[in-house]
């Protein structure tokens, strides 16, 4: 089957820096990071205090502008988000006979509707089984995220939710990906989206000894430093539009970014802990993909969570993959901003990725005061910096060992 | 229970679940449910809601060819009766 160049032709955003594309793109070129002392619930109980959370009404006025009503915290979230995206990406609206209506639906997240998955739970603890709503079902099904999308949006080509922890929102890009690549799709929109900001799911994250204690929000997350002491949670979603060079050009749209290639692999090694072979497999995997040598790739948008496990072991397999080159390419991780989205971190740091080419700028690494001498690659500083770009590698991993690496760029004629 | 408090309580349901912006005091027994911004999941909530605030059982079936409001409202009114 013939193979397509695959562009971006829509982007939306649903995240701790802002819902809106000039917002987030200030306060990341701008240094200032989303990350506050928790207000979805009291969390003085708590080790961990900090998260990355969204602006509820900002949400709760993107709904409306769709006129969705509010239902749970990543359904409304991926629903936001990909109205933005489809409404950029000129689509919108999606009735029949448009183009919009031969769109694919893919939306990562690891723990789907988790809000209203907790409501349940209180419902059926308050009032025993007459409190359980029928829509408890519908509302809580995994693939909720990607059939409202649908359904909302009118959106007919096939829907399904990828699962793979902090790896599904990359890996529903590299499927999408594929899916035009290849000609099964004609358009895709990939996102995701996930919210753990409920006390009870919360607590098995402050419980898991992986997330920074630090009292100071504006510290908490420190990527690849030597005092960081692991990440800080965050909330959000991200969309994009897929589609072919040849679609994108037909209609007119206006091309944000090209992918070149995807690459993913299995550590099948340890539940939480991170691999170094597994991770490298990926990233050779995605430059073969993209028929690209390291040398070709100008920064790396690190999936850089601040734990110790993650930045050595991502920074060891960095330098095993790109070798001498890694003294060249930049590496900068998004979650000193943008906090640990989860499953919906690598579609958002993937748009944080496409305006740092777009600007000709990476953002900083906020908070790196002392790069940790373990991770020998070459780092962002504290400020961000302006540089030609032209090529990004995104990684991404997850816990259960699933690891999944993005290579795109600018358009070029 | 009248027909118009029958009505009335069930505007206050519909716009509880209703995705639609929608003048509710001119929701009359010809509107369409469709017209309302009641969608598929919406109208799975309508229906356990119903059930609730008129103390009445039913399957969604029972309501497969309720299309009106006053199709809904009639339709309560027997279960109510019954």
């Amino acid at each position: 089957m013939e193979k397509r160049r695959v562009v971006v032709t829509g982007m939306g955003m649903v995240t701790p820096l802002g819902l809106d594309e000039s917002s987030v793109c200030a306060r990341l070129f701008g240094g200032q990071g989303g990350i506050r002392r928790i207000t979805s619930f009291d969390p003085a109980t708590f080790k961990s205090k900090n998260g990355a959370e969204i602006d509820p009404e900002a949400l709760a006025a993107a709904l409306t502008a769709f006129e969705l009503k509010p239902s749970d915290r990543a359904t409304d979230m991926a629903l936001a988000a990909s109205g933005h995206a489809l409404k950029q990406a000129g689509l919108l609206p999606a009735g029949p006979g448009t183009p919009g209506e031969d769109t694919a639906v893919l939306i990562g997240s690891g723990s789907g509707p988790s809000h209203a998955v907790t409501e349940s739970w209180k419902a059926y603890a308050a009032q025993g089984a007459r409190g359980v709503r029928p829509t408890t079902v519908p509302r809580c099904m995994l693939n909720v995220l990607s059939s409202q999308v649908s359904i909302r949006f009118g959106l007919k080509g096939p829907n399904y939710v990828l699962v793979a922890a902090c790896s599904s929102s990359t890996m529903a890009l590299g499927i999408g990906y594929r899916m035009i690549l290849h000609g099964y799709a004609r358009r895709v929109l990939c996102g995701g989206s996930d919210s753990m900001f409920t006390a009870p799911l919360y607590t098995g994250w402050d419980n898991l000894g992986v997330m920074s204690r630090s009292p100071d929000p504006d510290k908490a997350c420190r990527p690849f430093d030597a005092g960081r002491d692991g990440f800080v949670l965050g909330e959000g979603a991200g969309a994009v539009v897929l589609e072919s060079l040849e679609e994108a050009r037909s209609r007119g749209a206006r091309i944000r970014a090209e992918i070149h290639g995807y690459g993913e692999t299995s550590d099948a090694t340890h539940i939480t802990r991170p691999s170094v072979e597994g991770q490298a497999a990926a990233m050779t995997a995605a430059l073969r993909s993209a028929q690209m040598a390291p040398g070709d790739i100008d920064f790396v948008n690190a999936h850089g969570t601040a734990t110790k496990a993650n930045d050595v072991c991502e920074a060891e397999a960095i330098r095993g993959v790109f070798g001498s080159e890694a003294d060249r390419v930049f590496v900068v991780s998004s979650k000193s901003f943008f906090g640990h989205l989860l499953g919906a971190a690598g579609i958002v740091e993937t748009l944080s990725a496409i305006l740092c080419l777009e600007a000709g700028r990476l953002h900083a690494n906020l908070n790196l005061d002392q790069p940790d001498p373990m991770c020998n690659v070459r780092l962002v500083g504290r400020e961000s910096q302006a540089i030609p770009l032209r090529t990004c590698m995104k990684n991404s991993f997850g816990f259960g060992g699933g690891n999944a690496v993005m290579i795109l760029g600018q358009y070029k004629e | 229970m009248t027909r118009e408090e029958i009505l009335g309580k069930l505007r206050g349901i519909m716009g509880r679940t209703s995705q639609a912006k929608v003048d509710w005091s001119r929701v009359n027994e010809q509107s369409s449910i469709a017209s309302l911004g009641i969608d598929s999941l919406a109208m799975l909530d309508l229906m356990y809601d119903l059930q609730q605030e008129f103390g009445i059982e039913f399957e969604p079936q029972d309501v497969v060819n309720v299309s009106t409001v006053g199709d809904l409202a009639a339709f309560i009114e027997g279960r109510m009766g019954a």
